[in-house]
């Protein structure tokens, strides 16, 4: 696969010239192109992502994420041996957070709602970012810790910014930024993707490191497994029903 | 040259699988050592951590501020610490500008655009240490980027005013340079958002403009100075016939020079602003042979002397500035040494104050509430909601100017610097919370420069305040005692520079070296000197007459004086030889300690006459070698020069490639690897890995575009100090990769590179929650580091580190960095957090959520590169401050072991008992209501759900039920035991037992349900022909964990 995509990006390479007049469209197909290619993007229709954040030294959490498209989502991580979990259904979140002794899904505050809206974007925003209603700017060539990308500036449907780094010769992401507004106060987030490796023809990044810009605080994640196309119900990612009489907390472990 | 890599690469991969396999070592071929090009990023990725401090902060040069939706946002541009931007008010702050020129002269927010900021970089107050800009910039998204918009000559900027009608239309007062002439000062306009500007208001080469302001309801009405002025290395001079106050009423394509009323003769700083609530009032405060605050009541047409007094006339060099209150039209403050106001339209004013830091630069009034004030100073940014008769210090801009730093050999050591305006302060270089504002400590006043702790002993400190009054002050007790040298009978004072050279001889513990026009040296701790030279500058009396310098407004305040010693530094090989270096441009040597002495300064090829010497630094490895740098900024020489003698001084080569820039103040030859060099210059840090061949810019951890006055190495830790001029402490930690990177590593694709051995640091934390408004510096880190070389970023397959024990067991597996050049990856030294089963909430214990610290010793580190495997070895140390035996550590650690292994077979108990429980609930569901088999199921159903609930606390609904049960217990336990690495208390260990023995009889327990209660459920239901209930077993437990 990898061979296949340099060979793909050799090809472009030698005959779209000259490189630098690339324009913005011709990137993002690069980048689709490098992640597998838009018909097999489209043929996942659920993903199962499975890992471990490390949330601080010493202190990891296993995690899930399932995505079902077009934007639903769900995160759950486990922290001895209890399962917090988050959920959109592509129109309202919810979340379960047992650690201090209450087990009942709550609400989204609208904020965190628009997040995880995002985030539940199945594609990205990079693919059919004209029908979704994004806004696609190249900010140019230039170095992210010695390594050249495009900056691409993705202004989304709801007016908020997303600046991506593509790896210039694999046309991979390599770096997010963005912005969210909490409460009227806007927080800078940063992510770095990295250990790309082929599912099923598509390109995946098995490494993830986040967190707020300025920050010397990091999340970061670990891939161990992804599953391509496994069967989620709509049921997973919507609110549960809250059990008055028995709650059974120790039975909302994180499925491996 | 990427991209042919890539085809290489490419064509390499497709001959490789037509059989020609023999061609692929065409690509691993390594080039030559000698041409692999030294960049920025190779060694970036050994981060910088700034430590602050903000408790003093530095000087502020310029603030604007806009009450937007309710919420104020403050951007602060400081003189050598970039810009500052706030959207709370003040309560938090970020730079926005690192990557660019940190002296900032003035920032202006356009009023009807928010998000478009104009900054000028230069600042304008032009004290003898004060830096250099390089044009005007813009950004158009809140600070997130910025454009240039040219007038890159300018050097300075006093003020920006934007049209509030018309964004493009912005005038920008230019003061221009300051050591030299030049002709892009003055008063410039752009109609077409910076694009293009026309110079609208000038003079001569040697006049800038000093003020502009604007008629708020008329934006074609502005009032602008020219200023006349001048700084030499000795002498500065204030006024001249280009000097003079004007006005426009047609948006500055004419001017009216504004005289009636106001002094004659030359003039020299102007200070003018108009009153916003009635713009027909002007106040103008003018420096003349008699300066003076003066009032206009017709559009400045005519003026009228209202004050003389100290308050509005003092440094106008320094302070020329006013603002009137927005609503007020009688209320003028003139920001000064102190703070003026005056409620009666300038006739009488009176200092204001409070617990501030003096001299006033920039002040905001919050239009909308004038009982709000920040202002800028030498001492940071404070704001008062009483009209500054009360104020509150904003404790979140590290600004501050270092101009030395030093360090002591305590656990944690501590970093020593003085400051512009801001005394001698300490610090620790790590901190369990953080380096926080209260971890700092000053020890004299004044402006500091250089402070040594004194190596005879730790509890004294040398600091000095300018002018060369030196003390040896008491760290305990703060009691100081004076100890500078005095000149012999009839002879005249001595003269010190501004920023008086200290030096310690690396040879001998206890001696003191101190710069005058002679070397003085002491032996007892500065109680007397030996004066060990003649008079080793030009004692050119030309450049002696401080006391006339200053122009209109004499200022001799020790910032001019000249023919002075500025460096001095003893030969680490042999104390005999010392070289010195003066302000004047000598650079002398003695070979004999002092008896005789050669100016050697004639050999430097390239140097112009008179450069300031500003370092001479001596080699660690060789007496003849040594390393200068000069200086020639104060002449309007803003080259690097810096170079190497390795004869004593007879030749000299210099060290200056093409790419640097920046007038230099420093380098430091590193005391274990010869080539490595360090040189910080005006425009930052740079690092050099063969001896000055090649220069690469230092950008680690967000290092900015920031002066660097000074390095230091700290030879225990191998840390890096750097003292910027404006940004405050930043450490590198551990340079030993600096050290280790060879031309053959760089050429790798990738490779290990050795780390000091890491330090188990007492696990240790503060309680404390000061809010979000105060800086609080990086500490160094906890955890183990492991440092590599890539030659490109990784970007696919795995990049994962494993390390194991001598016993070869795999401990930890981290994700490495991916980033081209050299990269940090952080090992908490812990085994996986411990398996807790689940329960009603979290046990309340932060050493309960992490696994066991390993012991120390050294391990394997495995680097898993795609399909490369990497090899190295880590050693860890105990904390250098534990007192604890290894004995006592093991037994800790076997004892955390025990009770992590106790918990994970709570958790399989656990986990086995609920997998029983819910085995038999479902069966009970399925069994008819009333049978026998039902009854059975849901009988041992509860009873082990009882059982659980002795095993863990089950009680839901809150946090705080203060229900623990043997998962609590233990797992409490297990954290207390876990965060003490001594030996655990006997009690702890009763404990374990103890615990121990009541978890066994509940397994037990449940050990016989299954062994006793199962058999005839599961032959009851047998009769049913449903399969039975089966316990998990331990095994099967395992399997489970292992794929999770």
């Amino acid at each position: 696969m990898r061979k296949k995509t340099w060979l793909i990006v050799l090809i472009l390479a030698v005959f779209v010239v000259p490189m630098y007049a690339q324009t913005v469209d011709e990137i993002v197909a690069k980048n689709i192109q490098a992640r597998g290619g838009l018909d097999k993007l489209k043929k996942v229709n659920t993903i199962r992502v499975s890992g471990r954040m490390v949330v601080g030294p010493g202190i990891e959490a296993p995690m899930v994420i399932e995505q079902k498209r077009p934007n639903q989502m769900r995160l759950e991580f486990t922290i001895q041996g209890m399962t917090a979990s988050q959920g959109f259904d592509g129109k309202s979140g919810w979340s379960i957070m047992p650690f201090g002794g209450v087990k009942d899904p709550q609400p989204m505050s609208e904020d965190d709602r628009k997040t995880i809206d995002e985030q539940a974007d199945f594609d990205g925003p990079l693919v059919d970012y004209k029908a979704k209603g994004n806004k696609v700017e190249l900010l140019g060539k230039e170095p992210l810790e010695g390594t050249d990308t495009y900056k691409l500036q993705v202004t989304l449907k709801d007016g908020s910014v997303r600046t991506f780094y593509l790896d210039a010769d694999s046309f991979l992401e390599i770096k997010q930024e963005g912005k969210r507004t909490i409460r009227g106060t806007v927080v800078e987030g940063e992510s770095l993707l990295g250990d790309y490796k082929e599912v099923e023809g598509l390109m995946m990044p098995f490494s993830i490191e986040a967190g707020t810009k300025g920050s010397p605080q990091r999340q970061k994640i670990t891939i161990d497994k992804v599953e391509i196309n496994p069967t989620l119900d709509d049921s997973r990612f919507k609110m549960p029903e809250v059990k008055k009489e028995e709650p059974k907390p120790e039975d909302k472990k994180a499925k491996p | 040259m990427k991209r042919l890599t890539l085809i290489v690469v490419l064509l390499l991969i497709l001959i490789g699988s037509l059989g020609m396999p023999e061609r692929t070592s065409a690509q691993t071929k390594v080039s030559p050592a000698e041409t692999i090009k030294l960049d920025s990023e190779m060694i970036s990725g050994l981060g910088a951590r700034s430590i602050g401090p903000a408790v003093m902060s530095g000087r502020i040069a310029s603030i604007d501020a806009l009450v937007d939706k309710g919420r104020l946002t403050i951007y602060v541009g400081s003189a050598g610490g970039g810009v500052w931007k706030s959207e709370n008010g003040g309560t938090t702050f970020k730079a926005v500008f690192d990557k660019y020129n940190q002296s900032i002269g003035a920032v202006a927010i356009d009023s009807s655009n928010p998000k478009t900021v104009w900054v000028g970089t230069g600042e304008s107050w032009v004290r003898n240490s004060v830096s250099v800009g390089d044009g005007i910039y813009k950004t158009v998204d809140g600070g997130d980027t910025w454009q240039f918009m040219g007038l890159k000559d300018t050097e300075r900027f006093a003020r920006i005013v934007i049209d509030p009608t018309n964004s493009n239309t912005v005038y920008a007062c230019a003061t221009g340079h300051l050591w030299d002439a030049n002709s892009e000062r003055g008063l410039f306009k752009t109609v077409d958002g910076g694009k293009t500007w026309q110079k609208v208001l000038s003079a001569n080469d040697e006049t800038g403009c000093a003020w502009v302001t604007m008629d708020p309801q008329e934006p074609k009405i502005l009032f602008a100075s020219l200023w006349q002025f001048r700084r030499t290395p000795y002498s500065f001079n204030s006024g001249g016939p280009g000097s003079g106050l004007f006005k426009t009423t047609d948006g500055g394509a004419t001017w009216t020079k504004l005289t009636k009323g106001l002094p004659e003769g030359d003039l020299g700083r102007i200070a003018v602003a108009v009153s916003p609530s009635r713009p027909s009032v002007v106040f103008a405060a003018v420096e003349a042979k008699r300066s003076g605050l003066f009032r206009s009541e017709d559009g400045g047409e005519s003026w009228h002397e209202m004050n003389s007094g100290n308050e509005v006339i003092g440094r106008p060099f320094y302070f020329a500035t006013l603002f009137v209150d927005p609503q007020n039209y009688n209320r003028v403050y003139k920001p000064s040494t102190g703070l003026a106001v005056s409620d009666d339209g300038g006739r009488s004013f009176s200092g204001i104050g409070g617990g501030v830091h003096s001299d006033f630069h920039a002040l905001w009034i919050n239009p909308e509430n004038p009982e709000q004030i920040f202002v800028g100073t030498d001492g940071g940014l404070y704001t008062s909601l009483d009209r500054g008769n009360h104020w509150r210090f904003i404790a979140n801009l590290p600004l501050s100017q270092f101009y030395h730093v030093t360090y002591d050999m305590e656990q944690p050591y501590n970093v020593y610097g003085g400051l512009q305006d801001n005394s001698t302060w300490y610090g620790p270089s790590r901190a369990p919370s953080g380096i926080q504002n209260r971890d700092w400590r000053s020890v004299y006043g004044g402006d500091g420069f250089w402070a040594f702790p004194d190596p005879t002993d730790p509890d004294y400190v040398y600091a000095e305040y300018q002018g060369g009054n030196l003390a040896r002050i008491n760290k305990k007790t703060l009691e100081t005692k004076d100890i500078k040298p005095f000149p012999g009978a009839g002879e005249k004072k001595l003269r010190f520079n501004w920023n008086a050279p200290i030096a310690l001889s690396p040879t001998q513990k206890g001696t003191l070296y101190l710069g005058a026009q002679f070397l003085f040296r002491s032996r007892d701790h500065g109680n007397s000197w030996e004066r060990i030279s003649p008079d080793l500058t030009t004692n050119d009396p030309n450049k002696q007459k401080q006391d006339q310098s200053g122009g209109l407004t004499v200022d001799n305040s020790d910032a001019e004086a000249h023919t002075t010693i500025y460096t001095i530094c003893e030969s680490p090989k042999n104390p005999k030889i010392i070289w010195v270096g003066t302000d004047d441009g000598n650079l002398q040597i003695t070979r004999d300690g002092g008896k005789t002495w050669t100016n050697i300064v004639g050999a430097v090829p390239g140097l112009p006459a008179h450069t300031w010497v500003s370092t001479v630094e001596a080699s660690h490895f060789d007496e003849g070698t040594a390393y200068a740098t000069f200086d020639g900024h104060a002449a309007g020489d803003m080259k690097t020069h810096v170079y190497r003698t390795t004869d004593y001084g007879k030749t000299w080569q210099s060290l200056a490639t093409p790419d640097l820039s920046g007038y230099a103040h420093v380098i430091r030859e590193d005391g274990v690897r010869k080539d490595l060099l360090f040189l910080g210059t005006e425009n930052g840090l740079l690092v050099s890995l063969d001896g000055g061949q090649q220069w690469a810019q230092y950008k680690g951890g967000d290092f900015p575009k920031v002066a660097v006055r000074d390095i230091a190495i700290q030879p225990r830790e191998s840390d890096l100090l750097v003292a910027t001029h404006g940004r405050g402490i930043w450490i590198v930690d551990d340079i030993t990769p600096l050290r280790k990177l060879t031309p053959e590593i760089l050429s790798k694709e990738a490779a290990f590179i050795e780390e000091r051995p890491a330090a188990m640091i007492i696990p240790a934390s503060e309680f404390g929650f000061n809010g979000d408004a105060e800086f609080v510096g990086r500490s160094a880190s906890e955890n183990a580091i492991i440092t590599y070389y890539q030659k490109k970023r990784h970007i696919f397959g795995d990049l994962k580190l494993e390390i194991y024990d001598s016993s070869g067991k795999l401990i930890s597996t981290l994700d490495g960095e991916k980033r081209r050049g050299l990269s940090r990856v952080e090992w908490s030294m812990r085994m996986k957090p411990p398996k807790v089963p689940p329960a009603a909430g979290l046990v309340p214990n932060f050493f309960s959520f992490v696994g066991p610290r390993v012991l120390e010793g050294t391990y394997t580190v495995k680097m898993i590169k795609g399909k490369n495997t990497y090899t190295t070895t880590l050693t860890l140390v105990s904390d250098p401050r534990s007192k604890h035996t290894k004995e006592d550590r093991l037994l800790q650690y076997q004892t955390a072991l025990k009770l992590y292994d106790m918990l994970g077979r709570l958790t399989y108990t656990v986990d086995a008992v609920v997998d029983a429980r819910n085995q038999c609930r479902q069966l009970a569901g399925r069994m008819p209501e009333g049978s026998a088999a039902r009854q059975q199921a849901e009988t041992l159903a509860a009873s082990l759900e009882a059982l659980r609930g002795r095993l863990v606390a089950t009680k839901e609904g809150g946090g705080i039920t203060g229900e623990e049960k043997i998962r609590e217990q233990m797992g409490s336990l297990y954290g207390a035991v876990n965060g003490f690495e001594g030996r655990p208390t006997q009690s702890q260990l009763d404990r374990m037992t103890a615990l121990g023995k009541e978890f066994d009889s509940m397994a037990a327990e449940f050990e016989a349900t299954a062994q006793k209660d199962l058999p005839s459920l599961n032959a009851s239901l047998e009769k049913e022909k449903v399969p039975g209930v089966k316990v998990m077993t331990r095994a099967e437990w395992d399997k489970k964990q292992e794929t999770k």
